[in-house]
Parts: structure tokens; sequence; C-alpha cells
């Protein structure tokens, strides 16, 4: 329940800051905030990752179900993207069933992850028409200050790329690393006083308009593109925004390459 | 209370247990506070195994306002399990266990804040398991509590909780999580340090009255120890 008025001068102060070409936490326009990658945090998960980007935080982590194959799809395995922000990750999120937000962040991490085919759901059958895995990401908000997509993103590919197969408390065969062939990167824009940022902090992303979450594969194939909120842009922005994303994403690559390195 | 009691050994011939405790000893724990920066007061708990990560919001307007009460604060707690907590799985949404732990908790801390302070509005306290290894309604509430004084919410004291039981008939303090599933029986208490009065008790189990003594008399050693602790992360430093 937002007050208007408040919205409304953080609206008018933004504005005044993008005609002098600043931000209000003082970044250049396609600065990041200090990011940082961690696997391996979670003791009861088979894979998982933690991310700072400034005062956001989030954790990601990956379990294993044994699932009957659809009957459409008897040699496949299944992957899941669920993300929860629960109303301990800010002042906003509230609690109950899982809202309209959330339930968008989820579905929009899950498709960057699924369409860059990282994950062979082929290589998850156990026994064709019986017996497969189910790989389930959960993500979750401990702290939202702004650019949870991305942040969520990013955890999920890590947690993902450094999960294990835990095959031996299934009692179907060995434990083996989870075959991930490609690293998907997400980067969100968001339009504040009139232009796109990148990695909107929570004033930001209050005091702005629409958003752009652009999801690039290893060799820059596009894997998902959302466009959230109301807000009107045109083919040039998006051109811009393309050509930060492919260096961005090169960034955040390296240093999920590096997170997960043995 | 499960299955299989007297089948393992999880006591050795020196009194020892599994992971090389005294029965009386707590494991180790260790408490930070402002891990969750945009929340007014946070804590978490690392306690074995076990990590807590609890917020508290506010006090802040109560709304809808058929929630509000003239004379005090609402205290709105909630106790949730991430669904990589556990070694299965938990699917996220309703459960009548954390419902009856948020419940219980929500009433021991309502015991020491000072609700009448801030009459018709809300603090919320959310507290979110983040890898479970046994005994984590104690570490929940404990970390709920740091989080409050963190934000500096006046309480008459802190609540340190903490739980003995049960195994292979002896009676041991803080249960990990091989001993809480051949456990005979589990007592947490809610104890406040200075005075050691409780506002938080539960038990189910079989202990005879001796044993419930001694029992009982674990936990009050073992949350003098914990509040050393609280205390330090509270105070930033060396307490």
């Amino acid at each position: 329940m937002s007050i208007p008025l408040v919205p409304e001068l953080l609206r008018s102060h933004l504005e005044k800051l993008a005609a002098a070409d600043a931000r209000i936490d003082g970044r250049a326009r396609f600065e990041p905030r200090e990011t940082t990658l961690e696997t391996g945090i979670l003791g009861n998960a088979e894979g998982s990752a933690r991310v700072q980007m400034g005062n956001t935080i989030v954790l990601a982590g990956v379990k294993f179900q044994l699932m009957t194959p659809y009957p459409d799809r008897p040699t496949q395995g299944g992957l899941m993207c669920s993300a929860e922000v629960r109303p301990v990750a800010g002042r906003g999120w509230e609690a109950g069933p899982p809202s309209a937000e959330s339930i968008e962040l989820g579905r929009v991490v899950d498709r960057g992850i699924r369409e860059s085919g990282c994950i062979d759901v082929d290589e998850l059958c156990i026994i064709p028409g019986e017996r497969a895995w189910q790989v389930i990401l959960d993500l979750f908000a401990v702290s939202d200050d702004g650019n949870l997509f991305d942040a969520f993103a990013l955890a999920g590919i890590a947690a993902l790329r450094t999960a294990v197969v835990p095959a031996e408390r299934f009692e179907v065969g060995e434990d083996y690393p989870l075959p991930v062939s490609k690293t998907p990167i997400m980067c969100s824009y968001h339009k504040v006083g009139g232009r796109y940022v990148l990695d909107a902090d929570k004033r930001e992303e209050t005091g702005g308009d629409e958003r752009i979450h652009i999801t690039l594969g290893d060799d820059g194939h596009v894997h998902s593109l959302q466009k959230g909120l109301k807000g009107i842009f045109s083919a040039a922005e998006f051109d811009e925004i393309m050509e930060h994303a492919l260096t961005r994403c090169a960034e955040l690559r390296e240093l999920v390459d590096n997170a997960t390195k043995e | 209370m499960m299955g299989g009691y007297g089948d393992v050994q999880m006591i050795d011939e020196n009194g020892l247990r599994m992971d090389g405790r005294k029965p009386e000893d707590c494991r180790p724990i260790e408490i930070e506070t402002g891990v969750i920066p945009v929340a007014d007061g946070s804590a978490r708990v690392i306690w074995g195994k076990n990590e807590v990560i609890a917020a508290v919001y506010g006090p802040m307007e109560a709304h809808p306002r058929k929630i509000q009460r003239q004379d005090r604060a609402v205290l709105d707690v909630r106790y949730n399990m991430a669904p990589f907590s556990t070694s299965d799985r938990i699917r996220p949404g309703f459960n009548r266990r954390s419902r009856e732990i948020s419940k219980v908790t929500a009433e021991a801390l309502e015991s020491v804040v000072l609700l009448e302070l801030y009459p018709r509005s809300k603090i919320r306290v959310e507290i979110e398991i983040i890898c479970a290894e046994a005994g984590t309604r104690c570490a929940g509430i404990t970390a709920a509590s740091v989080a409050l004084a963190h934000a500096g919410i006046p309480m008459t004291d802190l609540v340190v909780s903490v739980a003995s039981g049960k195994v292979n008939d002896i009676v041991v303090c803080d249960l990990n999580k091989e001993e809480d599933n051949y456990g005979e029986a589990d007592l947490p208490m809610g104890i406040l340090p200075n005075t050691g009065e409780l506002v938080f008790l539960q038990m189910d189990g079989d202990l005879s009255q001796e044993e419930f003594k001694t029992a009982w008399d674990y936990n009050m050693e073992a949350a003098s120890k914990i509040h050393e602790e609280m205390a330090r992360a509270l105070k930033g430093g060396d307490a």
C-alpha cells in the first residue's frame, strides 16, 4: 500500500538527476553495483549460490526429486524454477499467496535458463517412461534493494552449475555433477527519469517506469526478453541497451565461471 | 520417539556423543547482526549446522485497520522453512507446523516486547530457516530476539531458546539431527537470561521426574552461554 505522494516526489527528484546525467546513488547510467557471487553455501541443497548486488541479497538452492516422465516425453526429466519473495526481504513484500510480481520473477528467470538449453532434459532420464530426475531451482530473496531479477538469474545459473545429482541418496547409482552446458545471463534495465539505467536500486524502481530484462547465452544468442510495467520505449532505446547487455553479460559470465571453478 | 530407539548407539562408553560433546554441551553457536541491509533490525544465527535469519520491520502503521489495537502494537511473527533448507525439498505454502511455531514464537516474544509503547502500530518479525539440522524453533526464537534488539525495539529482556532431550536413555542438551532422529524426548524452553524466567515451553516424549529436572537444568546452563554470544553480537565485538 504505497502512498502516491511519495513516489511523485521521488519521480521528480529522479528526473532532475537524470537531466544532469546523474543517479540517486552516484553511479553512471550503465554502472552496476558491486556484485559478489559465492557458491556451495547451503548445507542441505545439492547446489547453491549467494549473490549480493549492493544491498540486494539472494540465495539459490537446487534440489532433486524422482518423477515419472510425462507420457508424451518418456525420455525426459524436468526442470522447475520457483522464486519466492517472502516478507523477510523488505517492507513492501507482504505475507500470503505468491504475488504477481514474484510469479513474474520466477517465470522470467525460468525462461532464460530453460530456453538456453543449458540443461539437457534427456540426460535427466533414468529409466525411459518410468523414472527421471526433476531438478528444482528455488530462488529466495534475503534483502530486496532492487533488481531481484538479475540477482536471481545469476544465483540460479551458478547454483545449477555447482549442483550434484544425489543418485546415491535415492539409490539409483552414483552421484554425478549435473551437466550444465551453457551459462545464460540476465541483464535488466529500468527507465528512470526518462532514460534506461542498468541495475536499478529500490528507489529507482519505485520512482521509475518500465523495465526490460534480456537473457543472453554464451554466443550472444537471445534466450528471453520481458518488458515489465507501464511505459513506452523506442527501437533506438532497445538497441542501446541490447548493445550494452552484450558486454555486461560477458562480465557476469566470467564471474560465474570463476565462482564455479573447482 | 522415532522408531529404531535402542538399535543405534548415540553415546559411547566414555559418555561422549557422536560429535564429541558431553551430555550437557550445546553445539557451537555464532550470531551476527545487520545481515539484512533493508530491514530495521536483523540477525543470523549459525547453530551447529542450522542457519537461521530473522528480520524486523517496524514499528509501522498497522493495516488493515481492523488488526490495530488501541492500547498496544501488534506483533506479527512468521516462522518459515526455505524450500532448500532440508534434505527433502519443502513445498512453499501453508503448513500446520510452521503456523504453530509462529504462534508460540509470537507469544514468547510478546511477553518481553514493550508493545504498549506503540499503540495502533505493527511490528513484523520474519524468521526464515535457511538450513535445518534439528532445533530450528529454538534458533528462530533466539535469532528473532536478537533482531528485535538490533532494531532498537524496547524489551524487558532477550529470549534465549534451547532444548534438551534424551537419547539412549541419557539426557542430553541441544540434540543434533542424528540424535533427534532417535530422540526419546524433547524439551524446548524460552528463557529470560536476566531472571531465569520462562516465556516458552513445549515438551514431547518420555522423561522421568529426575530426567526432566536434568533436562531443565541443562537448558538453564546452556542459556547463559548462548546469552553471552547474543550480547557479544549486539555489542558488536567481544562482550
